[in-house]
């Protein structure tokens, strides 16, 4: 093992920098996570054990699980609307019938050059009940007003809005890159035999770009689940729009309950890990990996 | 005669969505734009917003009077390079080694590095708060740069495109004596340099724009970068910050670096993604 090692030492090298960095700041800190979650602690003294009582609490606490239910709405809501505007976006992109194609590839990136928390400060204003431009252009449409921060069954869509705005352009260059890849002959020959554009989209299109499209329903899940800033900025009413992880985050260092803040660490751990393997085991059946 | 006109009215639905689209990415940051630069005395509600009769830079001096802005910005600044710079050097490093040697381990070592993808750091972040507070970078903009100096994803992304680099190109710098790390300085980095230029206006606006670590970390106004100095302005004088007033900060936030991009892209010609991920 060692002479192996002396051998090819400078490759080892070279990859040690970011296996030291998980180590420290990722490995340790998540086995950590799982020790504090047994413990009841304030983030001074020493952590008293007590076994699984936060979990215990986990499962009779009202607040956690309306942020379970909130994460799942962001999730599902960002997975499906990103990945059609992505598709879209990218389709019309790599029209050939596009012109001005390096102009609206650029501008169309915009959005995910803004950072979330300014974003999320306009849009504050932006849905604003009483002075906000959507509400007004609602109105002018003989529409009324909608108290869109205000109220907890609309609080969630500015949320949402701003998710997809801002996360769709990443996911369209991705999905670009892609398409790229198909050959055109494959879309001359269908045209040939009279395929229609949907059904060539449904049949060259989605499955050549299905590692693509693996790839990023596999990013979006981890995004989503720790999703904060934008609930962060658009709270909503009480605690109508935390998130899961945001919620994790305040009880760690708002109410500086340590040791609960970490058992929502584990949860959302043992979750994303129960997601990454079903996603696996889909694409798996799927005949692909 | 009929194709053709088949392929016109493709094309102008094509251009209408587009055109549609590019507005909804375009409106947003232009309407906070105007509202910037408003004096008091106009509305800012619904329509009236648009119009801007006397436009004034007094929504930035107040901006400047409330919070440390230039302390902020430099901040900024400061962890958005230098996280760029040493992550495009340790990220390129590693994906060199994993692309081009073969020693003992490499493919499980490589799924490895892939798979750490799928679990984020954040939740870690009790301990981790700990953690930097015990090496004493609680406070300290290296708590930014440190723990991500070699990203999994960086790592992927230069793996991918130095993948492509020919062999023979290693091959003829080894004959001449060349040492590894100096293959890697002298021939690997002016090849991949089209790689690194995507890659580090990715990083750095994913740096300038970061938030949650400098919330965690960085527990004092003057130590703040200047996103978490603007998402306090609504709070910070009770709730009466004057709204033009706010999207001063988030003009301050969003158009340097929405300058900077459309800079970037203009230089580039392999494009933002281009190479990043193959089907």
């Amino acid at each position: 093992m060692l002479k192996t090692i002396k051998k090819y030492k400078m490759p080892y090298l070279f990859i040690l920098p970011f296996f030291v960095l998980f180590l420290v700041f990722q490995l340790i800190p998540i086995i950590w996570t799982v020790y504090i979650s047994f413990t009841q602690w304030r983030g001074i003294g020493d952590p008293q054990f007590i076994g699984l009582d936060n979990y215990k609490k986990i499962l009779i606490d009202n607040m956690f699980w309306e942020a379970l239910k909130n994460t799942v709405v962001y999730w599902v809501s960002g997975l499906v609307l990103i990945l059609i505007f992505a598709l879209l976006i990218a389709t019309i992109l790599n029209s050939d019938l596009l012109k001005g194609r390096v102009f609206f590839k650029t501008v169309t990136f915009l959005p995910n050059v803004c950072a979330a928390i300014a974003m999320g400060l306009i849009f504050r204003l932006f849905f604003d009940e009483n002075a906000g431009l959507i509400n007004e252009a609602l109105q002018a449409f003989g529409l009324s007003r909608v108290p869109w921060l205000t109220s907890t069954q609309f609080s969630k869509i500015p949320v949402i809005i701003l998710n997809v705005w801002r996360n769709t352009p990443w996911f369209t260059m991705i999905i670009l890159s892609g398409l790229l890849n198909i050959p055109r002959d494959y879309y001359e020959a269908a045209t040939m035999d009279g395929a229609s554009k949907w059904k060539q989209f449904c049949y060259i299109t989605l499955p050549s770009l299905g590692n693509i499209l693996f790839f990023c329903s596999v990013t979006l899940t981890v995004d989503s689940w720790k999703l904060f800033n934008e609930s962060y900025i658009l709270p909503g009413p009480g605690t109508s729009n935390t998130s899961l992880f945001q919620y994790m985050y305040e009880s760690g260092f708002n109410t500086f309950n340590m040791g609960y803040a970490s058992s929502i660490g584990v949860v959302l751990i043992v979750i994303l890990a129960i997601i990454s393997v079903i996603q696996l085991a889909v694409r798996r059946r799927q005949g692909e990996i | 005669m009929g194709v053709k006109k088949k392929r016109f009215a493709e094309s102008a639905l094509l251009h209408i969505v587009i055109v549609f689209i590019t507005l909804l990415c375009v409106l947003p940051i232009l309407w906070m734009c105007l509202i910037a630069v408003k004096p008091a005395s106009e509305s800012i509600s619904g329509f009236h917003s648009v119009l801007v009769e006397s436009p004034t830079m007094a929504n930035f001096e107040r901006l400047f009077e409330m919070i440390p802005v230039l302390q902020n910005t430099f901040n900024s600044v400061f962890t958005a390079i230098l996280g760029t710079v040493t992550s495009l050097f340790f990220c390129s490093l590693a994906g060199f080694a994993f692309a081009k040697y073969s020693f003992p381990g490499r493919n499980v070592l490589f799924y490895f590095v892939i798979g750490t993808m799928l679990v984020p750091p954040e939740v870690g972040a009790v301990p981790l708060f700990v953690i930097m507070k015990k090496i004493g970078l609680i406070n300290s903009l290296w708590s930014l740069i440190i723990p991500r100096i070699a990203t999994a994803v960086g790592i992927f992304y230069m793996h991918q495109y130095i993948k492509d680099v020919p062999d023979e190109l290693i091959e003829a710098a080894k004959i001449d004596g060349c040492g590894d790390f100096k293959i890697f300085l002298r021939i690997i980095i002016p090849v991949i340099k089209p790689a690194l230029a995507s890659w580090a206006s990715v990083t750095l606006i994913a740096r300038w724009n970061d938030f949650f670590w400098p919330l965690l970390y960085l527990r004092k106004q003057a130590k703040y970068t200047l996103m978490v100095t603007i998402s306090l302005l609504p709070v910070s004088e009770g709730l009466s910050t004057p709204w033009p007033v706010i999207l001063a900060g988030t003009t301050l936030v969003i158009v340097p670096i929405v300058v900077l991009y459309l800079l970037l892209q203009t230089f580039q010609k392999a494009g933002l993604m281009a190479g990043a991920v193959k089907g």
